[in-house]
């Protein structure tokens, strides 16, 4: 079955006054109609990038998508018009973000900006479109949805703004829905609710749903399968089941020893020592190589490719060569 | 709930009247000078006992505070008292010439506001581009460039190069007794000039202000939700953005309105408009009090309620705002 969006070799790069930098290299993704995919990796790794250059909203300039293809049901975007973006964001891709707080407009009703979201791509009037904007919001779990739909971005709070959010994202029933670190600014308990509401919406909606987060956690709840991201390349791949059990890069090594484990009691939570290295002074090397514990001489000089060795694919000297 | 709040500001309003008109009085009293001196000087050959006369006549041989209540009670009863020099009610006088200047103000304010709110949208749509640059430049020439140059070389410009707009008064003489769509054609034309020479400064101000407001408000989340449900271009500026942008836009033009009643009394001096800035200027000349202060009451009064509407148009722009 061909895959239902496919990032093939994607480059993007953000004039800087450093130069061009580059955001993301040689990405290479796939999402299938109706899973998850787990996009995870640290602050800055271009997990965010990944996703607004399938929905065309890197802001360019400075951004610019330099080179590979981005596919959704074989229609390449990175060539598409203004006009062909605007039809398909909203209608065939959402996006939600991080921030419940801001990304709602404060001047306008919620209801009246669900119902614009189903305005622009339905033939449907406002009378109309007002009446599936309760319903959804119903949907996604708002109390007396028809009086919410009268209030203000203000008069909700952060969990009820992401119901609002993901109620915009499924109005007019994407194929894939874009989640970006959707909880991240959310309490714990508002988290799970999320997540549920997440996987309900998928499963009523049947979108395919490509997860950007962090939070191994999440990961493990919620994706079928996973690519990790580190510096612009994605470093793993897998279904989740094997990458979480049996991580084959440093970096994802890493990535899972930092999940606090409650059954143990002692000792100090773990951590990856240093940070990402600024885009900027990336060298031709591994760029977890400073990182990274099993690092050689040739981790220094080549980057690695993303290559099958064994159990699903990882970009790793080390692995490759069986050092560990 | 809308109405109590119009009511509490109506009386707010109405307390700064009462001081404005006691600070009115108080101000002109400490300048030096004798109006006594003055009438008698326009009627010639002042002896001690006709500066007697007058100070009887005039009330101004009354203890300070006496003449201020005097003052109040008549304004309390709409008499401004009598003009010293044109021996006519003070009420009378500005009644004749209270029109003009409001049609000229409020022309000149929706036209610097319409024109100048569009210029800097578009600018801020590319904040480098040539449009821009544009902006700033005339911005930057409006602001520097005092109002009556500005009149003047549009009445050189439009008298003796391109006569095609009226330079002198608000009426063709010819014109008088004929229909009132006729007349009021006229006027409008008359009004062209003084009202684009009193817009132009603002204008400016307002196009580099909107284009600073517009180009925050565009780099917020609220419009990348917008983009990402596949709204047009027009529709993020105009709608999703301007709503936001207009809060710092209402309040300068708020603050603006008494510079522009200011600004309005050298127009119309300079283009002979009938208004009250004539009138403001034989007074402050003759040192005709009762006619100063009618004046200075009336533009305060004016002042009071620009402020009182701006105060209700926050509260239609901003949502957050109507439950405090």
């Amino acid at each position: 079955m061909k895959p239902l969006l496919e990032i093939e070799d994607l480059k993007v790069t953000f004039d800087t006054r450093h130069g061009a930098v580059t955001a993301l290299d040689s990405v290479s993704l796939s999402v299938n109609a109706g899973e998850t995919l787990g996009v995870v990796g640290e602050s800055g790794c271009g997990k965010s990038i990944t996703a607004l250059s399938v929905m065309g909203l890197v802001p360019s300039p400075p951004g610019r998508v330099a080179g590979g293809a981005i596919r959704l049901l074989g229609e390449d975007l990175t060539k598409a018009t203004d006009a062909r973006m605007r039809a398909l964001r909203g209608a065939e891709m959402a996006m939600i973000f991080q921030e419940p707080m801001t990304s709602l407009n404060p001047v306008f009703t919620i209801g009246a900006q669900i119902a614009e979201a189903i305005m622009l791509h339905q033939d449907i009037g406002a009378d109309g479109a007002m009446k599936a904007a309760v319903e959804l919001l119903d949907r996604v779990g708002i109390p007396s949805a028809k009086a919410r739909a009268r209030d203000y971005p203000h008069q909700l709070s952060g969990g009820m703004r992401q119901r609002v959010m993901i109620a915009m994202a499924v109005s007019c029933q994407p194929k894939l829905l874009i989640a970006d670190e959707p909880t991240t600014a959310l309490d714990v308990t508002v988290q799970a609710q999320i997540f549920d509401l997440l996987n309900e919406i998928q499963r009523d909606f049947g979108a395919a749903i490509m997860l950007i987060t962090h939070d191994m956690g999440a990961i493990a709840e919620m994706a079928d399968r996973v690519a990790v991201m580190y510096a612009g390349r994605v470093i793993e791949t897998g279904t989740a089941d094997n990458v979480l059990d049996n991580p084959r890069h440093p970096y994802t090594r890493g990535l899972i020893d930092c999940i606090p484990n409650i059954a143990k009691t002692e000792g100090e939570l773990r951590e990856i020592p240093g940070v990402v290295p600024p885009l900027h002074l990336l060298g031709a090397g591994c760029a977890f190589a400073a990182r990274c514990d099993s690092a050689d001489a040739r981790c220094l000089r080549e980057k690695p490719a993303l290559r099958d060795h064994g159990a699903h694919p990882a970009a790793c000297h080390a692995v490759e060569e069986g050092r560990i | 709930m809308s109405v109590s709040f119009l009511l509490r500001r109506l009386f707010y309003g109405l307390i700064l009247m009462v001081g404005v008109v006691i600070l009115n009085f108080m101000l002109i009293r400490l300048a030096p000078g004798d109006p006594a001196m003055v009438i008698a000087g326009e009627m010639g050959g002042a002896t001690d006992e006709i500066l007697a006369q007058i100070r009887t006549d005039y009330g101004l041989d009354k203890p300070l505070m006496t003449q201020l209540w005097i003052y109040i009670s008549g304004v309390a009863q709409g008499d401004l008292g009598q003009s010293f020099f044109f021996n006519q009610p003070v009420a009378t006088l500005i009644a004749q010439r209270v029109l003009p200047t409001i049609l000229l103000v409020i022309t000149a304010q929706v036209l610097s506001i319409v024109i100048g709110v569009f210029l800097g949208v578009i600018a801020a749509r590319k904040p480098n581009g040539i449009l821009s640059g544009f902006v700033t430049v005339v911005a930057t020439i409006g602001y520097a460039v005092p109002v009556f140059w500005t009149g003047i070389m549009l009445i050189v410009l439009f008298a003796s190069i391109i006569p095609i707009f009226p330079v002198d008064g608000m009426q063709s003489m010819r014109l008088r007794g004929a229909s009132f769509w006729v007349q009021a054609l006229d006027v409008a034309h008359h009004l062209v000039l003084p009202a684009l020479t009193l817009a132009l400064i603002y204008l400016a101000q307002y196009a580099r202000l909107s284009r600073a407001s517009m180009m925050d408000v565009l780099g917020s989340d609220y419009i990348r939700t917008a983009r990402a449900k596949g709204a047009g271009e027009r529709a993020i500026l105009f709608k999703h953005a301007l709503r936001n942008a207009a809060l710092p836009i209402l309040t300068v033009a708020g603050m603006q309105f008494g510079n522009l009643i200011s600004g309005a009394l050298l127009v119309e001096t300079v283009f002979n408009w009938p208004g009250m800035g004539r009138l403001a200027f034989d007074s402050i000349l003759r040192r005709d009090y009762p006619t100063i202060m009618g004046v200075l009451f009336f533009a305060s009064a004016m002042v009071v309620v620009a402020n009182i509407i701006t105060d209700l148009s926050y509260r239609w722009a901003d949502p957050r705002l109507k439950g405090q």
